[in-house]
Formats: C-alpha cells, sequence, structure tokens
C-alpha cells in the first residue's frame, strides 16, 4: 500500500479546464471519494492517477514515485470500472490470472493467488464460467477480484455500484467497505452519488466543474461545508438555502425574508453575517435542524406548508420561504396538511451562512 | 390507429405467410436451378450435354470430365490445375493483406484521434462511388508503369484497393462496439497498449476478421475484368479467365466447362460452410448491449 499525492492538477480538452489546479493527499490506507454531479471531473481525475489520460501539468506522487510519465502498467495500481470491463472471451478464472501473467509469474504461485482471491470473494464454484455467465453482482465480484490478487499500491474504482441494482448496491456497498477494512487497501473511488461517498469513505474529496471544493471527512463535510454547492450536494435530502437579506432592527443583526418576516440572530451568527460581503445572505438549514409547529411560537417565522411526504418513519414537509422551498423532517404522528399555516424556528447553532455573492460560507472569525 | 389495434383475421395472416413461403420456393428454384443443371451437365458425356430434347438425368453418368481436369499429365488438366493455383494464390495473398492492412486501420479510425481521421475516413470511401470499370484504363496505364503487367502482383495489388474500403468500414464498425474500457483494464492489468491490443482486442473482433476475410476473399476469386485486361500470358491467367478461355476454344465440350465451373465454386462454398459461424456472429455482434 502506498499513499497518493496529486499536486495542482490541470486537464485541459481543447481550451476546457476538466481538471482545475485539484491537490489531494491521499494517506496509506485511506478510503477516498470523489465526489460530484456528472461532468465534475472526478472520473478524469481518477484516469490521471491511472495514467489513461495524459496530464496537462501538475504531478502525481504514487509512494514516493514521480509518476506522470510512467505508463499505467507501471504504476503499481489496479483499477476497477464501471462496466467492470472483464475479458469478455475468457474464464473467470482466466480474468484473474491476467494480471499475474502479464507479470511474468510462476504458473504455481498464479494458480495459488487466483484461488486465494477468489475464496475471499466467495466465487471458487464460478471459476470456469465465462463473464456472460455471471448476474451482475458476480461480475462485479470478479471485477473486484482482478484488482486484489495483484496485491496493488493503490486501487482505483470508478462508480463500481451503479450498474447494480439498488439492492444488491447497498449489499456490494459494504463488501467494499469490508474489503478496505480487512486490506487497510488505499482507495480512491469515483461516484456520483453522495450517499455511498458518505457511508463508504473516509474522506471526501468533492468536486464540481473541475475544481475541487472541499476535502475532509464526510462528518466535517457533512457539518461544515465551505459553500452552498458543498451543503447542498452533501446530505439527503438536500440543506434548504434560503436568500435573505441582512439588516438591523433596534441595534440588533436580523435576516429578513421577502415575506416581511425577520430572524433575529444570535452574537455568533451576527458576526458571520458581518462579514458578509454585501447584504445578500443566505439561510442554509438542513431538514432537521428545522422546528415545525402549528401555532405561533416567539421567534419562529410564519409559512405555509406546500406538500406533506410521509415516508413512513418520517414525514418530509416543504414550506416556501424567500422564493425557496424548505425542507423540513417531523415525526410521523404530526398532522400537517398542505396549505396549513405552520411556524419555523431555526436552530441557530446549527444552521449555515453564506454570502449571497461568493456562496461561500460564512465565518465568525 | 383503431386499424392497427384490430386483431388481423387468421385468414389474412395465413395467406401472407404462404404468399411468403411461396415467394421463397420461387426465389429458391432460381438460384438452385442453373447449379444444379450445372452439376448435370458436368457428369454427361458431350453428346449428351447436346442432345435435344435435354435428358434430363444422365443415362450414363460419367466422371470423365472431373478426371480430364484433375489429371495434370493432360494438357487440359495441366491448364485447369495451373489456373485453379494461381487464382487460390491471388485471393489468399489479398485477403492476408487486406486482413494484415484493414485490422490496424480499423482500429486506428475507432480509437485514435488525429489529425484528419475524419477526412481519411471517408476518403476510404471515394473509391467505392465510382465503378470499377472506371479505374480500369488507368490501373492498366499505372501497372505498366510500374512494370507490374502479367504479373500476380497487379491483381492482388487491384484487388487489395477494392477490398480494403469494406474491410475498414466493417472491422471499424466492430471495434467500435468493444468496449473501450476493456483495454483500459488490461493496459492497467500489466499489457502495453500492444499487447492490450493483440491479447483482448484482437480475440475479439475474430467473428469481424473472419467475416472481412471472406469478403475479399470471395471478391478476388471471382474477379474478372482486371484479371483478363492485366493478364496475357497463358501460365498466369486465373480461374474465370481460364474457363472464359476453356470455353472459347473448345465450345462444344459443355460438360468439361461445367465440371470446371462446379470446380471453381467448391473453395468458395467449403470457406463459407467453415466460416458462416462466425461471419453471422459478426453480423450480428453489437446488436444487445452485453
Amino acid at each position: 500500500m502506498a499513499h497518493v499525492v496529486l499536486k495542482n492538477l490541470i486537464k485541459t480538452y481543447g481550451g476546457y479546464n476538466a481538471v482545475n489546479d485539484v491537490s489531494l493527499t491521499i494517506n496509506d490506507g485511506e478510503f477516498v471519494a470523489l465526489v460530484g454531479p456528472s461532468g465534475c471531473g472526478k472520473t478524469t481525475t481518477l484516469n490521471l492517477v491511472a495514467g489513461l489520460t495524459s496530464l496537462t501539468s501538475g504531478e502525481i506522487l504514487i509512494g514516493e514515485r514521480l509518476v506522470n510519465d510512467v505508463d499505467p502498467k507501471n504504476r503499481d495500481i489496479a483499477m476497477v470500472f464501471q462496466n467492470y470491463a472483464l475479458y469478455p472471451q475468457k474464464t473467470v478464472y482466466a480474468n484473474l490470472a491476467f494480471p499475474l501473467q502479464m507479470r511474468k509469474l510462476p504458473r504455481d504461485e498464479i494458480d495459488r493467488k487466483v484461488k486465494q482471491a477468489a475464496q475471499m470473494l466467495d466465487m471458487t464454484h464460478l471459476l470456469e464460467r465465462k463473464p456472460r455467465e455471471l448476474s451482475g453482482g458476480q461480475q462485479q465480484r470478479v471485477a473486484l477480484g482482478r484488482a486484489l490478487v495483484r496485491d496493488p499500491a493503490v486501487f482505483l474504482m470508478d462508480e463500481p455500484l451503479s450498474n447494480l441494482d439498488a439492492k444488491l448496491r447497498v449489499q456490494m456497498r459494504s463488501e467494499i467497505k469490508r474489503f478496505h477494512q480487512d486490506l487497510k487497501a488505499t482507495i480512491i473511488y469515483v461516484t456520483h452519488d453522495q450517499l455511498e461517498a458518505v457511508t463508504m469513505a473516509d474522506k471526501l474529496a468533492v468536486m464540481s466543474g473541475g475544481n475541487l471544493q472541499q476535502y475532509d471527512s464526510p462528518a466535517k463535510v457533512f457539518a461544515n461545508p465551505v459553500n452552498m454547492f458543498v451543503a447542498s450536494f452533501i446530505g439527503s435530502p438536500a440543506m434548504s438555502l434560503v436568500p435573505l437579506t441582512a439588516s438591523t432592527v433596534d441595534g440588533r443583526a436580523v435576516l429578513a425574508g421577502a415575506e416581511g418576516w425577520t430572524l433575529a440572530l444570535s452574537p455568533l451568527n451576527a458576526r458571520k453575517v458581518q462579514r458578509a460581503t454585501s447584504s445578500k445572505v443566505v439561510l442554509g438549514a438542513r431538514h432537521s435542524t428545522i422546528k415545525l409547529t402549528t401555532s405561533a411560537v416567539p421567534g419562529a417565522i410564519p409559512a405555509k406548508a406546500y406538500t406533506v411526504e410521509p415516508t413512513g418513519d418520517v414525514t418530509f414537509v416543504q414550506a416556501m420561504l424567500s422564493g425557496a422551498i424548505v425542507n423540513i423532517s417531523v415525526p410521523p404522528d404530526v398532522a400537517v396538511e398542505a396549505d396549513q399555516p405552520i411556524w419555523l424556528a431555526f436552530d441557530q447553532d446549527r444552521m449555515h451562512l453564506f454570502d449571497g455573492a461568493t456562496e461561500l460560507a460564512l465565518k465568525a472569525d | 390507429m383503431t386499424v392497427a389495434s384490430k386483431p388481423a383475421p387468421r385468414a389474412t395472416i395465413d395467406l401472407w405467410r404462404w404468399a411468403g413461403r411461396a415467394f421463397l420456393a420461387v426465389m429458391m428454384l432460381f438460384t438452385l436451378l442453373p447449379m444444379v443443371w450445372m452439376l448435370l451437365t458436368s457428369i454427361k458425356s458431350g453428346f449428351a450435354a447436346l442432345q435435344f430434347p435435354p435428358q434430363w438425368w444422365p443415362n450414363e453418368p460419367t466422371l470423365a470430365s472431373y478426371k480430364k481436369l484433375l489429371d495434370p499429365t493432360s494438357s487440359v488438366g495441366e491448364d485447369f490445375l495451373r489456373f485453379f493455383w494461381n487464382s487460390l494464390f491471388v485471393s489468399t495473398m489479398s485477403t492476408i493483406l487486406s486482413v494484415i492492412v484493414a485490422v490496424p486501420a480499423a482500429y486506428a479510425f475507432s480509437r485514435f484521434d488525429f489529425p484528419g481521421r475524419k477526412f481519411l475516413f471517408f476518403s476510404v470511401l471515394l473509391r467505392n462511388m465510382f465503378p470499377a470499370v472506371v479505374f480500369l484504363v488507368p490501373l492498366f496505364i499505372l501497372m505498366r508503369f510500374l512494370g507490374l503487367m502479367n504479373t500476380h502482383g497487379s491483381l492482388i495489388l487491384t484487388y487489395l484497393t477494392f477490398g480494403l474500403p469494406l474491410a475498414i468500414w466493417l472491422l471499424k464498425g466492430f471495434y467500435d462496439n468493444i468496449p473501450y474500457q476493456l483495454e483500459q483494464a488490461a493496459r492497467i492489468d500489466g499489457a502495453s497498449r500492444f499487447q492490450a491490443f493483440l491479447l483482448i482486442i484482437m480475440p475479439l473482433s475474430v467473428p469481424g476478421i473472419i467475416a472481412t476475410a471472406i469478403y475479399s476473399f470471395i471478391g478476388a476469386w471471382n474477379e474478372y475484368i482486371f484479371a483478363y485486361t492485366f493478364i496475357n500470358r497463358n501460365d498466369r491467367l486465373t480461374l474465370p479467365i481460364g474457363i472464359q478461355r476453356f470455353f472459347s476454344e473448345s465450345s462444344s465440350d459443355f460438360p468439361g466447362l461445367m465440371a470446371a465451373s462446379f470446380m471453381m465454386s467448391v473453395p468458395v462454398v467449403v470457406l463459407f460452410l467453415m466460416l458462416q459461424r462466425y461471419f453471422v456472429r459478426a453480423l450480428t455482434e453489437g446488436a444487445v448491449k452485453h
């Protein structure tokens, strides 16, 4: 296993930066998820690490070795592809043996390693089959096995679960996580599914438009998103973002909504708002941090329920505030109906404030 | 829409089905009868072949014509075997060369982005826009200039230019259907780019290569007009010209002519029967997602 360092990676396609100045350090044995919407540059970044795409500028180190100009086959990496890329004409056994044959290992050692990997992934009985005779989950396991036999320095995984059905995906998710824990493997995992990233990875690298937005543990990214993009991308349902105007009432800092209501701010939040570049401030709140009441409460903001979505163990209520939809979760026994007046109280300690102009999170100091 | 949703009466379906079968039967007779007649004539004696009304089944079937053709000591047999060998050589060589050129070319068109890729790809098709005869005189002049008149090289070169465009197009379609992740996987698994092509992609494209090979072999095997123009020396003639000469020199020997024609069709039929499994696969491959 080895650590991986990406320094100022840039990949340009005809004047367009698919990857724009991305720097990351992935520690030995760490599971890092590159996550972002499609077209954000995450797969390109992975292909740069693999050596399948040539770098425009920057440096890639695997272990202590600079691999910018090293062929993929000499980078000591293994990769799992979205469509598995199993060799269709070869049996499962031959698929697993191929990377070892390419390294010119002795026949008996190849046999031993293939059988060991097959045993680990519980597919000894599949060794003589061709990939087309396997189910999606089995194919995915073979792909994992082919990466595993090599004992590479780094595992690269490009959306390995997105071709599986929902149930199998959850199952394979825990298998890959277990695989990481058992092997202490360094894994770079690309996904557009934030839930997959949050549940599996030690660290998230959130990307958008070719730029790295935030790189931190899932808990920290969740608790302290650096900007509005990360705030809305990580977490499900997404964080509600309400555009408001900062002003003062009787010497106290408040945020004013388009409907005319005002929200008094705690001293800490008031300091944050003071640092905004304009009076435009965006309030961010996760569904669980908003308290919904069906009668007026001091400090709560009046609104009207827009839709009500019971899911069984929790009910989501949507309301319109300042032209934005706010998502609130309530216990299923709270009876709310569409168009019913409701009052929303925001938790001052858990609310997020963003600069309306720069979209960056506002900090108190 | 109401018309379409109404189930068609059973009788109508049957009528169409039987009409279709009758049409197929007529077409089959149309293609098979000449061949049957060729076979029947080839086993008749020279006299029986000219009789009128014709003998549908020969009174005295004989293999004399075949014996004569295959006997290297007779002058007819010597010529026939030489023409046969010439045709085999020319067709095999143009097939091999066509595969050698078309495989890397198609792969490059499918996988690499290089300047002029689109232009080159369509210029490959340019040749097919003109009837082959248009090229007869220019190619004749070119071959004379190159000193290739009366050589098999002139024919191999010509067949190559005619066979390659379709071969490249066919194979490119084939490579387009092979996911590029397979090569990426191979390259990460320790193969060089060339090894990935050789060990992973080539075996996958075998059906396509075979289809291409059959196509160019048949094209070369049956070609007449260029062989007739470029080759004058008797010992270098290919079968189509050889048989035609045979016909004009001994016009009464119909059984011999038919036997020679039958022998000429044997390699193509054998080749096709042996490889048709691949041929059909090549035409249907990539039709569904794997």
